[in-house]
C-alpha cells in the first residue's frame, strides 16, 4: 500500500514536470508556425516524404531539437537557418502549438513479415523505456508511432553511423548493435502504428 | 544412482548455463540509466528527471522557499541561464557559468547590481567543466579540454577555443566533467564509468589530472563511478570529492559518498564495494569492501552530490570557515524525492565528520522546482548556488 501510494505520488509529480516553465501562447503558436506548414502541414501532420510530421510531439523534444538546431548542434538545410532566427519564446510557443496537434498516420509501406520481425526488435532493444509502450514518445523522448517511413530510416542509420545528433548519446548506442535489414525491419514496424493520440 | 543424479545435475547446469548465454547474447543493452535495473522492478515508472529546454522566467522562482539558517537570507542573484551549473570566477570579476545538454557557457557580468548573461560558447559536448586561471578560461566537454585566453577582455566577441588535450574517452554516459586547478597547479577533471553498473575499462571511473599545457596526464584515484564535484581543503590540501553511487539496488542504498583522497593512487571501491560496506550482487563476487578507501561520509542513497566547496570567507560566522558544502541535486531512482538541498560538513579531527542541511526548499512534498548543483563563494564572503533545472543563481548572505 505504502508503495502504491508512492508510486502515484511519482506519477503526479512526472505530470507536473510536463508543465512548460511560461505557459506558452498556443495562438502564438499558431501564428509562428505558418512559415513551417509548408513542409511540416498547417497541423504538423507533414505530407512530404523525408520531413517528420511534429503534431504531437512532446513540448520538450520539439524545444529541445530547435535549440540544437540554432547551437548547431543539429544540423539540416532548412532547419538550421529558420532556427536561427527564433528566440526562446518563439520556441516554447511552437512546441506548445505542435504538442497539441492530433498526430495523424504517414502512408508506409507494411510487409507484415518485416513488421513482425521489426517489433521483435523493438521489444529486444528497450525501446518502450523511453518512448514509451506505444512509442507515443513522452518528456524530450520523441513520439515515434506513425512518423514518416524515410525520415525514420535516415535518422536511425545516422545514429548507427554516429552523425545523427543524439541530446544525450542513449541513441546512438541504442543504434550500434543494429544491422542494416534490423534498421529497415525496425522502420517497417515503427512506421505502421496507427497514431491515435 | 547418486552418481545420475549427480550426472543429469552436470547436464542440466550445462543446458541451463547455455540457455542463460544464449539469452543473453540476443539481448541487446538497454539505456544506460535502465541498465543494471533488476527484473523484478522491470514495471517501475521511476525514470531520470527531464531538463527542461528554457530557463524559468524570474517571476516563476519561489526564491522565498529556499530555507536557510538563522541570519542567513537567500536572494535570486541572475536568472535566464539555461542549464546554469559549474562556476568559475575570471580575474576581473566576471563569473563564468557551465550548462549541461544546453551546450553553452556563459559569462555574467554584475553592471550596477544587474547581472547581464552572455553566451560566448554554444553547440558544445556537455561542456560541464569551466575553471580560470591566469587570465584563461579552461573549458572541458566530454572528450576534450580547451581554453580562451583573454577571454574577459573579449566576452562580447569570443576568441575561438584552443585546445589543451584530447586524449580522453568519447562515451557520452557520465562523460561530462567537472574541472578544477588544483594546489599543485594542474587540472583536475573526473573520467566516469560509462554505465550504470559496469566493470569501466581500466581509463574509466577514476579521477584524473594534467597540466594546463596538455602534458603530464596522470591519474589520481580509481574506482571513482562519477565524481562532478570536488574541493581541496583550505588547510591540508587534501583533495575531497562527492561520487554518485549506483542505481536499482535499492529505495535506501547505496549511499552516495564524500571521500578524501590522501594518497595517490587509491582506489574508493567502484564497481566491486558500494558505500564503504555493500559488495555489488555482480561484481563484488570474490571482494571484500575492506580492498578499499572507506567514506568519509554516507551523504545518502540517490541524493546526487555534485558540488563541493570548501568555505574560506568571513561574512559567515567563524564556525563556517574550512565547512565544505555539499550541492545536492536530487535522486530520480527512488519512489520519495530525497536530495535538492546543500548540505554542509565540518570536519573534527579525532571524531566523526558533522553532516548537516544548510539550504533546502527546492523540494516541496513531492515536487520540485528547482536542483541546486553546485556553489561558488563571492569575494565578499556570500555564497551562489546555481539551480541547473530553473536556470538560476541564487546569492546566499549572512547579517550578524
Amino acid at each position: 500500500m505504502r508503495s502504491l501510494a508512492g508510486v502515484s505520488i511519482v506519477l503526479a509529480a512526472l505530470v507536473t514536470i510536463v508543465t512548460p516553465a511560461r505557459a506558452a501562447d498556443l495562438e502564438a503558436g499558431k501564428r509562428k508556425a505558418e512559415p513551417c506548414a509548408a513542409c511540416h502541414g498547417a497541423d504538423g501532420n507533414a505530407m512530404i516524404p523525408g520531413t517528420p510530421s511534429l503534431a504531437g510531439q512532446p513540448v520538450y523534444f520539439t524545444h529541445w531539437q530547435l535549440i540544437k538546431f540554432r547551437d548547431g548542434r543539429r544540423k539540416d538545410p532548412q532547419m538550421s537557418p529558420f532556427a536561427k532566427s527564433l528566440t526562446d519564446t518563439d520556441m516554447a510557443d511552437l512546441a506548445a502549438y505542435y504538442a497539441a496537434q492530433r498526430p495523424l498516420p504517414r502512408p508506409a509501406p507494411t510487409d507484415p513479415a518485416k513488421v513482425a520481425e521489426g517489433k521483435r526488435l523493438a521489444n529486444l532493444h528497450h525501446c518502450a523505456s523511453c518512448h514509451r509502450p506505444d512509442l507515443s514518445g513522452q518528456q524530450q523522448v520523441p513520439r515515434l508511432a506513425g512518423q514518416d517511413y524515410d525520415y525514420l530510416l535516415r535518422l536511425l542509420s545516422g545514429f548507427k553511423a554516429k552523425t545523427a545528433s543524439d541530446l544525450d548519446g542513449t541513441m546512438t548506442m541504442a543504434a550500434q548493435p543494429l544491422r542494416e535489414e534490423e534498421i529497415v525491419a525496425l522502420v517497417h514496424y515503427i512506421a505502421s502504428l496507427g497514431s491515435q493520440p | 544412482m547418486r552418481r545420475m543424479t549427480l550426472t543429469s545435475l552436470t547436464v542440466a547446469f550445462t543446458v541451463v548455463s547455455l540457455l542463460v548465454a544464449l539469452a543473453w547474447a540476443q539481448q541487446a543493452a538497454p539505456p544506460s540509466w535502465k541498465q543494471g535495473q533488476p527484473p523484478s522492478m522491470a514495471d517501475s515508472t521511476l525514470a531520470p528527471i527531464p531538463q527542461p529546454p528554457a530557463p524559468k522566467a524570474p517571476g516563476e522562482i519561489p526564491v522565498d522557499k529556499i530555507r536557510v539558517p538563522p541570519g542567513f537570507k537567500a536572494e535570486l542573484w541572475a536568472s535566464g541561464i539555461n542549464n546554469a551549473r559549474a562556476m568559475t570566477w575570471g580575474d576581473k570579476g566576471t563569473l563564468f557559468v557551465s550548462s549541461r545538454v544546453a551546450g553553452n557557457v556563459y559569462a555574467v557580468v554584475d553592471k550596477g547590481g544587474q547581472r547581464e548573461v552572455k553566451v560566448i560558447a554554444s553547440g558544445l559536448n556537455l561542456p560541464n567543466g569551466v575553471a580560470f586561471k591566469d587570465g584563461t578560461l579552461y573549458i572541458a566537454e566530454v572528450s576534450k579540454i580547451s581554453k580562451m585566453p583573454g577571454i574577459e577582455d573579449k566576452l562580447d566577441s569570443p576568441p575561438a577555443m584552443e585546445l589543451v588535450y584530447d586524449t580522453l574517452p568519447k562515451d557520452l554516459p557520465h562523460g561530462w566533467k567537472f574541472l578544477a586547478f588544483g594546489p599543485d597547479g594542474k587540472l583536475y577533471f573526473n573520467i566516469g564509468a560509462p554505465c550504470n553498473i559496469c566493470m569501466p575499462p581500466d581509463t574509466h571511473a577514476n579521477l584524473s589530472r594534467v597540466n594546463p599545457d596538455g602534458t603530464g596526464f596522470e591519474y589520481v584515484a580509481h574506482g571513482v563511478r562519477n565524481s562532478v564535484g570536488f574541493d581541496w581543503h583550505p588547510v591540508t590540501k587534501q583533495l575531497y570529492f562527492a561520487t554518485h553511487a549506483r542505481d536499482w539496488l535499492g529505495e535506501n542504498e547505496p549511499s552516495d559518498k564524500f571521500d578524501v583522497v590522501t594518497r595517490k593512487g587509491q582506489h574508493f571501491g567502484f564497481p566491486y564495494c558500494h558505500q564503504g560496506d555493500i559488495l555489488d550482487p555482480e561484481f563484488g563476487k570474490g571482494h571484500s569492501c575492506k580492498e578499499f578507501v572507506p567514506p568519509l561520509i554516507k551523504t545518502g542513497p540517490h541524493v546526487a552530490g555534485n558540488g563541493v566547496e570548501f568555505y574560506t570567507g568571513s561574512m559567515f560566522p567563524p564556525e563556517y570557515k574550512n565547512r565544505a558544502f555539499l550541492a545536492q541535486r536530487g535522486s530520480w531512482n527512488r519512489s520519495e524525492k530525497v536530495g535538492f538541498r546543500v548540505m554542509m560538513v565540518t570536519l573534527r579531527p579525532g571524531a566523526a565528520p558533522k553532516y548537516e542541511i544548510f539550504a533546502q526548499g527546492w523540494l516541496q512534498g513531492q515536487e520540485i522546482w528547482g536542483r541546486p548543483v553546485y556553489t561558488k563563494q563571492m569575494k565578499d564572503g556570500s555564497l551562489l548556488i546555481a539551480d541547473d533545472y530553473a536556470g538560476a543563481i541564487y546569492r546566499i548572505s549572512y547579517q550578524r
